[in-house]
């Protein structure tokens, strides 16, 4: 083991360095130009060498570092293996981007407060995923739910937004409440909270050990978004701006979510068949429901927001199959997600920017206006939808073998209808934004500022790069994630581009969504109501409609029924409050009515009563047997 | 009686006599003296308690501790209400000679009655002190007044009668009426029916329910600072403590199951009946008065035990009595000075304009409903422990629900009186004089202190009452 204590600085920068810039901004006077983002930068930047030096130091053995804690010795314990040092790099690397293309969001609120909790979140998030301890790990956890809050809340003005922000806090603070139960509990059970000891002797699903399970579950889960706790992500999205969506939910909360399911589902626990099943079926479902969400949505941010939340699917898909090939293209997927996903957020940043709205049955032929931010969205909406040779194609190609290998087709269907349905959206969102006719009012578009093509550019180029070359990602980061994880690969090939039936597949499933498109676009004329017929088909129409009611959100299903429970419980209220408070109110004002209207009787009835009761003594002293 | 401490009670009584030849038109001469007096005795009374107080040692403390104690409270009472009547000045009629006299033969009288080491001499200066009381009460040139010394008149003088008679009975049976010098060897019929009509008297003298017709009247409608005096002290010397006397006599042989039902029951019944009928109370004088009714069951309530722990809870009880209800009757007084009237009706949010009154008030009524670390609240306890301990489990309970309808309308009366938004009417009254704030804010400091410093308090009970 490795204990040298610049290592063990090394493991700090990334925490503690963001930790205390984040003050430090807010120092510098919200008219200061440049100053907040060059620090911010600086520091990100600071942060993403020092993961890269710490991927290349971790070796055979992790790095472990403990700080003792009130009066714990293991209470701070820093333990990086390759999956925490990938994950560090991950995080690093989108905090630098985001923070070079914030400097020119608009609505990101005070630019000061938006920095200072960019800094907070990439803390808390290196944080996460350093710690060995699960109660340290949920502490830079929890944390999150805050800025998450702070974030939404400081990007816009009225009910909408702080609606949105209360739901979104709502929801993750729940959730981490579970998880916290669930932390709790697997601490009781195996009698330590370090995750790299509990790993050594597997807890396994049953008792207290499943609940424990599930409640983790719902932690990551929600982190990532998945159905049925997705529902904050869409309404953050038409409420924020593009730099907070792409991010924390399309980066930093997918990365977080996805790191813990495999830590707590692999590394953690062994489960067995049943939970398999449904890992994989709350996958196929999130891929289902949210494309089919997306692919009638209207607004850019919104539509990629659902795509988000289907995107995690593959990832819990993969994960689900508890084999190698599933886990590496789950984790292989994260890692994709995020960049082709950020960089659509921040295409949809750019277009908001310089056209001033994000509806998409307003903006078309934007293409030879911003010509650069219309190819880095073809790149990353080729990746997204899964078009070789771009990353996404090679990852939910590893997440279809793992599904297939686990012998479960159905959910393999699923996820290549997904697929057909991705790239349906993309094909509608794409020709209506940048192609076709251009509107009057849009003529004289100009290409985004360079502090947000460089982070986009850089990210199609990550796009591009773990597409042609997938065996670099493979071989450096999810090989040494996996055997960090206790899953041996074997000779399973992982990278590298194959032409067997999935192959074919992968034509088919991009012939069905071009005809699709083109039916579409036909029958409406319209790019933007390409996918119209969907939406009015039968049955599917009245589901929408309910969807857009919010009959299938968890939130709101749980606000009516606590509002309903509420009801009841205040009438139950109101009788305890009678029994306890009016009657006995009543009976003593009664009482101390009769005894004051006693006491404004004459003498005559005073000396009356007085001599009774001294009558009454008198007998009482008579009765009275003397010892 | 105790001959080293007699000076404590002549000096006044001469000081009363010197004051009726000093011309009227010298009215501050007269109460200079009367302060001077009252003053010169407190100083040297605190002086002792503190000492042994602070020092906490015990070795050459005398046997007469207790009396030093219930001394050392007179004069503190009797200070406060000498002070703040100097001050007050709202009659300009009353007749101030025979007033400050009429206080100092009374503190004499409450004196002369703790240092009594006989039945006899307890009676004389019991009645010596009523009869001040009557003349006190009448001060206030009010009709009301004088029907009140009537009324006060007329409803105790069964008690007069019914402690001669015991006393007598107590006589034919011993032989005498030292308290040392009985014997109660066998608790026989005559001795049994002789303490029980003293009982009685000074139960009737107290105005426990159901002899409490009196005091509702008596005190609201005398003049403020008598009100004060009057529930502060006067009727817990001339009643109470001659019941915890007796009690502490009995204790020492032995005795008392059968007196101990009687007094139980009595002290549940005031402490109910005087919470229940304060409640809807419209006068700020007379939900005190009811409160004082409340409380003085409390105080038997803890006697009736006839445990050592017991006993101390009541002195103990009896001397906060004298502390809060000292400074909620001044209150009053303070109040009824600003804006002319004590109908709660018609007051509210008097807090932004005297806000020291609304926070002693805030005190002391803490202090009686039996918040922690106030004295009010160790008091209780004991009491309730005193209770428990003894195996009344019913009216232990019973003396905890109490405490909550105390809360409850001290609250009331805080909440009309002083919360709230001030009227029109109020916005240019003023908050009291300081000198009538002295005596109200050092009483509240003393609740304060004896019930943070306990653990020095509690030791010193302990060992004057053992």
């Amino acid at each position: 083991m490795n204990t040298n204590t610049n290592i063990s600085n090394l493991i700090l920068i990334p925490i503690l360095i963001p930790f205390i810039s984040a003050f430090l901004i807010l120092l510098i006077s919200e008219k200061t130009k440049y100053l907040k983002e060059v620090l911010s930068i600086a520091v990100a930047l600071l942060c993403f060498i020092a993961s890269i030096t710490l991927l290349r130091l971790v070796g055979e053995n992790p790095i472990i570092y403990q700080i003792p804690w009130l009066g714990y010795r293991e209470m701070m314990a820093f333990r990086v293996d390759h999956l925490s040092a990938f994950l560090l790099f991950a995080v690093s690397m989108f905090s630098t981007l985001i923070s070079i293309y914030a400097i020119s969001v608009k609505n990101k609120g005070y630019s000061k407060i938006f920095y200072f909790l960019l800094l907070l979140t990439q803390s808390a998030a290196a944080g996460s995923v350093l710690s060995d301890n699960l109660i340290a790990m949920l502490f830079f956890w929890e944390s999150m739910v805050v800025f998450l809050y702070v974030y939404i809340y400081i990007s816009g003005e009225g009910y909408a937004v702080r609606k949105a922000a209360l739901k979104t806090f709502l929801i993750n603070g729940i959730s981490d409440i579970a998880m916290m139960i669930g932390i709790v509990i697997v601490g009781y059970i195996s009698d330590t909270y370090l995750m790299s000891s509990i790993s050594s002797n597997k807890l396994i699903l049953s008792g207290w050990g499943t609940i424990a399970y599930i409640m983790l579950l719902i932690g990551a889960l929600t982190k990532a978004g998945a159905f049925p706790f997705h529902t904050w992500i869409p309404d953050a999205a038409l409420n924020s701006n593009a730099a907070f969506m792409a991010y924390i939910p399309a980066a930093i909360d997918k990365l977080l979510g996805i790191y813990f399911l495999a830590r707590i589902s692999i590394y953690l626990y062994s489960l067995n068949t049943t939970m398999q099943v449904i890992l994989m079926a709350i996958g196929a479902i999130t891929i289902l429901v949210a494309v089919m969400m997306a692919l009638v949505q209207s607004d850019y941010k919104r539509l990629l927001s659902y795509h988000a939340v289907s995107q995690t699917g593959y990832m819990i898909l993969g994960i689900g199959t508890l084999n190698p090939i599933g886990i590496a293209g789950g984790l292989f997927h994260m890692i994709n997600h995020a960049s082709y996903k950020s960089c659509l957020f921040m295409t949809s940043g750019a277009v908001e920017r310089e056209t001033g709205t994000n509806d998409i049955s307003k903006l078309g032929g934007l293409f030879s206006r911003m010509p650069v931010t219309a190819i880095c969205f073809i790149v990353a909406a080729a990746s997204i939808s899964g078009i070789a040779p771009f990353n996404g194609f090679f990852s939910k190609e590893l997440v279809y073998k793992g599904t297939l290998a686990s012998g479960w087709t159905l959910f393999f269907y699923a996820a290549e209808l997904g697929s057909i349905l991705t790239l349906a959206s993309f094909l509608k969102l794409g020709h209506s934004v940048f192609f076709g006719s251009c509107p009057e009012n849009l003529k004289d578009t100009k290409e985004a500022p360079y502090s947000m093509i460089i982070p986009m550019i850089l990210l199609a180029a990550i796009c591009i790069v773990f597409g042609f070359g997938a065996d670099i990602p493979v071989s450096k980061f999810i090989e040494p994630s996996l055997s960090s994880l206790g899953v041996v690969v074997g000779n399973i090939e992982l990278a590298g581009f194959h032409t067997d039936s999935l192959f074919i597949i992968f034509l088919v499933v991009v012939i069905i969504a071009v005809t699709n498109h083109i039916i579409g676009f036909r029958l409406s004329g319209k790019a933007y109501k390409s996918s119209d017929h969907i939406h009015h088909a039968p049955v599917l129409k009245e589901t929408y409609a309910m969807a857009d009611k919010g009959y299938f959100d968890i939130y709101e299903i749980s606000r009516y029924i606590f509002a309903y429970f509420a009801g009841i419980m205040f009438k139950v209220d109101r009788f305890f409050d009678k029994l306890i408070d009016d009657i006995p109110s009543a009976i003593t004002r009664w009482a101390s009515e009769q005894l004051s209207r006693l006491q404004s009787a004459s003498y005559r009835v005073s000396m009356f009563f007085i001599f009774l009761f001294i009558a009454i003594y008198l007998l009482y002293l008579g009765g009275i047997k003397w010892q | 009686m105790a001959i080293d401490l007699i000076s404590y009670s002549l000096v006044p009584l001469f000081a009363a006599l010197i004051i009726p030849f000093i011309p009227r038109k010298h009215r501050r001469i007269t109460e200079i003296i009367a302060n001077i007096t009252l003053l010169s005795g407190i100083i040297n009374l605190g002086y002792v308690i503190i000492y042994y107080l602070v020092l906490n040692d015990y070795t050459s403390y005398t046997s007469d501790a207790f009396t030093t104690l219930m001394l050392f409270t007179i004069y503190l009472v009797g200070m406060a209400i000498t002070f703040f009547s100097t001050y007050y000045e709202v009659e300009k009629d009353t007749n101030f000679s025979s007033y400050y006299s009429l206080i100092l033969v009374s503190v004499s009288a409450m004196c002369s009655l703790v240092m009594s080491r006989d039945f006899f001499t307890l009676y004389i200066f019991m009645e010596a002190l009523s009869v001040c009381s009557f003349a006190l009460i009448t001060s206030d040139s009010k009709t009301f007044s004088i029907e009140a010394a009537i009324k006060y008149f007329f409803l105790t003088f069964p008690a007069s009668v019914l402690i001669i008679f015991g006393i007598s009975l107590l006589m034919i049976n011993y032989g005498t009426f030292d308290f040392d010098t009985i014997k109660f060897t066998s608790m026989n019929f005559l001795t049994f029916v002789s303490l029980s009509f003293i009982i009685l008297g000074f139960l009737i003298k107290a105005g426990i329910v159901p002899f409490h017709f009196w005091t509702p009247d008596v005190y609201e409608g005398s003049y403020s600072p008598v009100s004060a005096y009057m529930a502060g002290i006067v009727t817990k010397v001339g009643g109470i403590y001659a019941i915890i006397k007796i009690v502490m006599l009995l204790s020492s042989y032995g005795f008392g199951s059968n007196l101990s039902k009687l007094l139980l029951f009595t002290g549940f019944l005031s402490v109910f009946v005087g919470a229940i009928a304060a409640t809807v109370q419209k006068n700020m004088k007379r939900m005190l008065a009811y409160s004082s009714i409340s409380q003085m069951g409390y105080i038997i309530l803890a006697a009736a035990t006839f445990s050592p722990i017991g006993i101390i809870a009541a002195v103990f009880h009896l001397i906060n009595h004298a502390t809060f209800k000292t400074v909620l009757f001044l209150n009053s007084a303070c109040v009824e000075k600003s804006t002319g009237t004590t109908n709660m009706d018609e007051l509210k949010g008097l807090e932004h304009r005297m806000p020291w009154t609304s926070w002693t008030s805030i005190i002391a009524l803490f202090s009686t409903a039996g918040l922690p670390p106030l004295s009010g609240f160790w008091s209780k306890l004991l009491i309730i422990l005193a209770l428990w301990q003894s195996g009344h489990i019913f009216y232990a309970v019973a003396a905890l629900i109490a405490s909550v309808f105390t809360l409850a309308y001290f609250t009331i009366m805080q909440k009309k009186v002083f919360f709230g938004k001030l009227p029109e009417k109020f916005n240019d009254i003023k908050e009291a004089k300081y000198q009538l704030l002295i005596p109200v804010v050092v009483i509240s400091l003393i609740i304060i202190f004896t019930g943070v410093f306990f653990n020095r308090v509690f030791p010193y009970f302990e060992r004057i009452l053992s």
